[in-house]
């Protein structure tokens, strides 16, 4: 007797452990009532497509086999080898550029946007005259949209522009006017402008951030003797690093992915910055659309996005105690 | 006294520092505007005086004739319009969903989420592409060239990150709420509909701008699935421009301008929703 409701104790636990999660289900149907909407718009226009892609990077798909859509000939993994060995390969033209700019890219405005986002964060949050109107201010970069961006500073680095009439003629910097939308300076006028529109929301954020820790802490730590640069150290970063932590991954993400500005500032709307700017997705979006080359194009998105999980990976190593905490 | 005098002379750098940034921030912006009221042969030549001789306002009339921006601009209303308004909707009821109910599925949905934000917008541009040329191939339906295929595009794309700011502002509204109202007789969708909705008024006009202003901004999707002026949107618009007339600076920084005025208006008419419903979900996770 002992013995059959020993045996049957496992399947009895599944069963109510099933009627459980049935009464769950069923408790909840308010909730997948109002979710129903989004799972049909995701399943159709984020699912449906990102199987499509994976199933693309297997496929020759060019302006011949276009027409047969996910019935072109089906090729193994020729796209990724392609990618990776085949120095021929279209779309490969001109990718190790890309690649090495975009992590110069992504790292140098990640972190200028972050260390400029909490100074001026910090300096906003001192009591000064004209305080608001200084917040307000700072915050029209963000505002600007960034094909406008692009135009603009376009514009502005121009040989005869602005920028090199103020570091030549007023400062004096360099002996000649240089040229910066040519050549390895190109690098450059792309990082600042993304500074300039990327800085005021992470000041923002951190103003936030920095209003939630309390006065006191400070008033005691300077009572006991604690200098500013101690107090930031040991105070305000440690308190800000959930914070940080999420920003900084956010704008890892958007500094890889980021499009826009390049391509309205080049080649009058044509976005080739040359080998010194060219970014990943102005590179793989001209040369897969320019040789109709979408097998090899979508295996190199995948290639990327494993790229970004391999980042995300280490990020949440770095980070984990802090995002727990939260 | 001499650290009092110390800490004023360097309370008085710091305001200075403080004042030189927000001046050079803004700097461009003004540059923008100045050189719009500039003749292009004087911007040509090089502007080097901070002097307005006569401001060129024709430029401003001139920008309507040159480009159809009047067509972009209803476009751009038209598509960013309705995908805020399907977005937002989404986002609002899943968020509430995410918020407060613990379903079996609730932790797949929320991952899947924010794995959405890793994935490279290419990695959609192609299948959708050709997705949306099957689809007028095998059932006559266009897609490309089209407001509904933009805007279920941009639907789709809006919708995961809004539902995760929606979220957090629901998260930050108390439950006690709809439990005394579910007590007094209210069904869950009463409650909802009643109680938190209204109160979540600025959270829910905080996504709505970040929908808004983000499909402003979009250009990769808007360049590939668009081809004619009839459908297609600003940055479309703008990037043409910038093809045709590079030498236009004048036509050039006046439509950057007139496209910057709306998002600035917008979002000035809305600062204090927007920041606080933006910095609630950053700030408290």
């Amino acid at each position: 007797m002992g013995l059959h409701t020993e045996k049957n104790l496992p399947v009895k636990a599944a069963a109510s452990k099933r009627a459980v999660w049935r009464k769950r289900v069923r408790d909840n149907k308010f909730a997948y009532m109002l979710m129903v909407p989004t799972i049909i718009f995701m399943l159709l226009v984020h699912l449906l497509p990102m199987i499509q892609g994976f199933w693309m990077s297997f496929l020759k798909l060019n302006q011949f086999t276009l027409g047969k859509y996910l019935k072109a000939p089906f090729v193994g993994i020729d796209n990724y080898v392609g990618l990776l060995f085949n120095s021929d390969n279209p779309v490969r033209q001109g990718l190790n550029f890309a690649i090495r700019n975009t992590a110069i890219y992504a790292v140098i405005v990640t972190i200028g946007v972050m260390v400029m986002g909490l100074m001026m964060a910090m300096l906003l949050n001192r009591d000064f005259p004209g305080r608001s109107i200084a917040r307000t201010a700072m915050l029209l970069p963000w505002v600007v949209p960034s094909y406008v961006v692009g135009v603009l500073w376009g514009f502005m680095w121009q040989q005869n522009g602005i920028i090199n009439y103020f570091l030549v003629d007023v400062l004096h910097l360099y002996a000649e006017k240089p040229f910066w939308l040519l050549g390895p300076n190109t690098i450059w006028a792309i990082i600042i402008p993304t500074i300039w529109r990327g800085w005021p929301f992470l000041m923002v954020i951190f103003l936030a951030g920095l209003q939630t820790i309390p006065e006191d802490i400070y008033e005691a730590a300077t009572i006991d003797g604690a200098g500013k640069l101690r107090q930031f150290w040991n105070m305000t970063l440690p308190m800000l690093k959930p914070v940080i932590a999420v920003q900084l991954l956010f704008q890892i993400i958007n500094n890889v992915y980021s499009y826009n500005i390049v391509s309205t500032m080049f080649g009058n709307g044509a976005g080739y910055p040359g080998e010194w700017g060219d970014l990943l997705m102005t590179a793989l979006t001209r040369q897969s659309f320019g040789y109709w080359s979408f097998g090899s194009g979508s295996a190199a998105s995948i290639m990327l996005m494993f790229a970004m999980l391999m980042i995300v990976g280490v990020w949440y190593r770095a980070f984990r105690t802090e995002l727990n905490a939260q | 006294m001499s650290t009092h005098r110390k800490r004023s002379v360097s309370s008085f750098l710091l305001t200075s520092v403080t004042w030189l940034i927000v001046i050079l921030t803004i700097f461009p912006i003004l540059w923008m505007v100045f050189t719009s009221l500039h003749s292009n042969d004087q911007i040509l030549n090089g502007i080097t005086t901070f002097s307005l001789p006569k401001p060129q306002w024709v430029n401003y009339i001139n920008m309507w004739d040159t480009v159809n921006f009047a067509v972009y601009f209803r476009n751009s209303l038209l598509i960013c319009g309705a995908t805020t308004l399907l977005a937002g909707t989404f986002a609002v009821l899943a968020g509430y969903a995410l918020a407060r109910f613990d379903f079996p599925g609730s932790k797949l949905f929320s991952m899947s989420i924010i794995s959405t934000q890793l994935i490279p917008g290419i990695m959609f541009l192609f299948p959708i592409y050709l997705m949306f040329l099957w689809i007028k191939n095998t059932f006559g339906l266009p897609m490309i060239n089209t407001y509904w295929g933009m805007i279920l595009v941009y639907t789709a794309f809006y919708t995961p990150i809004s539902i995760w700011i929606m979220r957090s502002f629901f998260v930050s509204i108390p439950r006690d709420l709809e439990e005394s109202a579910t007590i007094d007789g209210c069904t869950k969708f009463q409650a909802f509909y009643k109680i938190i909705l209204p109160l979540s008024l600025p959270g829910i006009i905080a996504t709505s701008i970040f929908i808004f202003l983000t499909a402003w901004d979009e250009l990769l999707f808007a360049w590939v699935l668009t081809t004619s002026s009839d459908v297609q949107t600003i940055p479309v618009g703008i990037r043409l421009f910038v093809g045709q007339y590079n030498t236009r600076y004048d036509l050039l920084m006046a439509a950057s301008t007139v496209v910057t005025v709306p998002v600035m208006v917008i979002f000035f008419m809305t600062q204090k929703y927007f920041i606080s419903g933006m910095t609630a979900g950053a700030v408290k996770g």
